[in-house]
């Protein structure tokens, strides 16, 4: 039985390393969220210039329910939970997230209240990219810019249709429920 | 047991007192270092401040058009560099052409009022005013010999004028250089700077420096076009009354430009803007005897600068100034004022500066309520 010997050669080696992809955390991260994933890692650079990376500890609010929102928020690393506040009781959790989920997408267009809170849950990195940086890009960028907003529209587009099916589906369910009644 | 406990705790306690003591004082001595230093440091730090603060006033007037470049394909760096290009040769190009405009005009002013008919005239023309005068305000008297002093003081001050020139003309170089840091690099600055602000007030921060930077520009791009439209008609203006007046004024491209700086001063800059124009057509006008006669050439003037206002104030500041400027005529007294402490250039800058603070504060003010902090 012959027996696989690997030579080493060490400048064909030092080449491939330098061919080889450099991404960061932030890239690989901004990179799986629909919101970008049609970019370039050229234009993926760009943005991760404009974006923050900041560090929660846990039981730290990312955001308040009731704040202005201002941006949307990726986990590279941690935890979060969303949380709605309901007065006189303890704030009941929505959902957890975790690494490589987003959340506060449509805050990009809008500036109306967060509809609830979110909370590191542990020790979290995430990034934040706001409108302020948004603007930035499609004044200096606008080609970039553009693709980002059109991404946004495919999101509330999804969202909206999703939507209008539950809508038809609880319509339905209404309809029959009173169409029973009527006959009982 | 207890006797010998507390035999045992005295020392220790006493040694900790003895401890905190020290670190105390030694903190207060270093406060006081920190304090003494910090004090024989202000001016400096001020004077820094001063500069800096001018810089980022410049960077906000010049980003948009080097972000309008970025747009385009043009590297951030290469952008900059291009514009301060532009600005640098049209600085050169105005001082290789105007200084020596200026000190032609200076000189020739200089010999008008040396020569003895010129003298007469004035003082034919001295005596008619006080004439005039004196029907409406009886005793008025405009002296000669002060006149005449006034403009011996300021000749002979031409030269440290200069000299302090040379030096406002290095402070410039330096501002341009911050300016330049500030527009290739401004924007990773701002990020490390709001990078610093903790994570409770870090969306709250950054939305007001945007907004705040937005309104900045605004109101600065405002000021400077509607300081333009200015400039641009008292020279169509000028121009007009020499063309057809015959007003002799000489220099009308200086005079333009001296009217649109002052008009960012809100209601004294238009007088201001119109005071040299008056005072070179009256040098200008001084051996001639019909204009002596009458002085229909300053009402020409002074009506030209009013339909210039109306232009501006009710045509061009609308529509590029932003509202954030609204003041009370007496706040606004009261701003020049107090600049006029520091000299000129605080007289310019002190409108400007409060209207620049005004919309800071709303912004704070805003972000706080917004973000239920206040």
């Amino acid at each position: 039985m012959k027996e696989k010997v690997n030579i080493s050669y060490p400048l064909f080696e030092s080449f491939k390393n330098k061919l080889k992809p450099n991404r960061s955390q932030a890239q690989m991260a901004l990179s799986q969220v629909n919101v970008f994933s049609r970019l370039s890692w050229q234009e993926i650079k760009i943005v991760e210039n404009a974006v923050h990376i900041r560090n929660y500890a846990p039981g730290e609010p990312v955001f308040k329910q009731g704040d202005p929102g201002s941006g949307m928020y990726i986990i590279i690393e941690g935890s979060v939970g969303i949380f709605l506040d309901i007065p006189h009781q303890s704030p009941k959790e929505l959902s957890k997230l975790g690494d490589g989920d987003f959340f506060g997408e449509i805050a990009l267009l809008d500036a109306s209240p967060r509809t609830a809170a979110a909370t590191a849950l542990e020790n979290s990195t995430i990034i934040g990219f706001y409108r302020p940086d948004l603007m930035d890009i499609l004044r200096t960028k606008p080609a970039l810019g553009g693709k980002i907003l059109l991404a946004l529209s495919e999101v509330l587009a999804v969202r909206l249709r999703s939507t209008n099916g539950e809508l038809v589906k609880v319509s339905r369910k209404l309809e029959a429920a009173l169409e029973s009644g009527a006959n009982e | 047991m207890s006797n010998n406990d507390s035999v045992t705790i005295a020392p220790q306690s006493v040694r900790l007192f003895h401890q905190s003591l020290f670190k105390t004082l030694v903190y207060f001595f270093l406060l006081v270092l920190v304090l003494a230093g910090a004090y024989k440091a202000f001016p400096l730090v001020v004077d820094a401040l001063f500069l800096i603060v001018i810089a980022a006033i410049l960077t906000a007037v010049f980003n948009p058009m080097v972000d309008r470049m970025e747009s385009s394909g043009i590297r951030r760096i290469y952008g900059t560099i291009l514009m301060f290009g532009g600005i640098v040769g049209m600085v050169a190009l105005g001082v290789v052409k105007g200084i020596p405009t200026l000190l032609t005009e200076v000189s020739r002013i200089k010999d008008v009022i040396q020569q003895n008919s010129a003298t007469e005239s004035l003082e034919a023309m001295i005596g008619d005013i006080n004439t005039r005068i004196a029907e409406y305000i009886p005793g008025f008297q405009l002296d000669l010999d002060l006149i005449t002093s006034l403009s011996a003081q300021f000749f002979s001050q031409l030269g440290s004028i200069l000299a302090s020139a040379l030096d406002t003309l290095a402070t410039i170089i330096f501002i341009l250089i911050i300016t330049m840091f500030f527009l290739v690099d401004g924007k990773r600055m701002t990020k490390k700077l709001i990078g610093m602000v903790p994570n409770q007030y870090f969306e709250m921060s950054l939305n007001i420096t945007y907004k705040t930077k937005k309104q900045l520009t605004n109101f600065l791009r405002g000021q400077l076009l509607a300081a333009l439209g200015v400039a641009i008609q008292s020279f169509i203006g000028l121009s007009l009354l020499n063309w057809l007046f015959d007003t002799n004024i000489s220099g009308v491209l200086l005079i333009s430009t001296i009217a649109g700086m002052a008009n960012m001063i809100p209601f004294v800059g238009p007088f201001m803007g119109m005071v040299p124009a008056i005072i070179v057509s009256l040098f200008n006008n001084l051996g001639d005897p019909i204009a002596a006669s009458h002085f229909y050439y300053i009402i020409h003037i002074i009506v030209m600068f009013l339909i210039v206002q109306m232009i501006d104030n009710n045509i061009i500041s609308p529509i590029v100034v932003s509202g954030s400027m609204e003041m009370h005529p007496l706040t606004v007294i009261l701003l020049i004022l107090v600049g006029s402490q520091i000299g000129v250039l605080g007289m310019f800058l002190a409108v400007p500066a409060w209207g620049i603070s005004k919309v800071i504060i709303q912004e704070v003010y805003q972000g706080l309520k917004g973000h239920h902090l206040i």
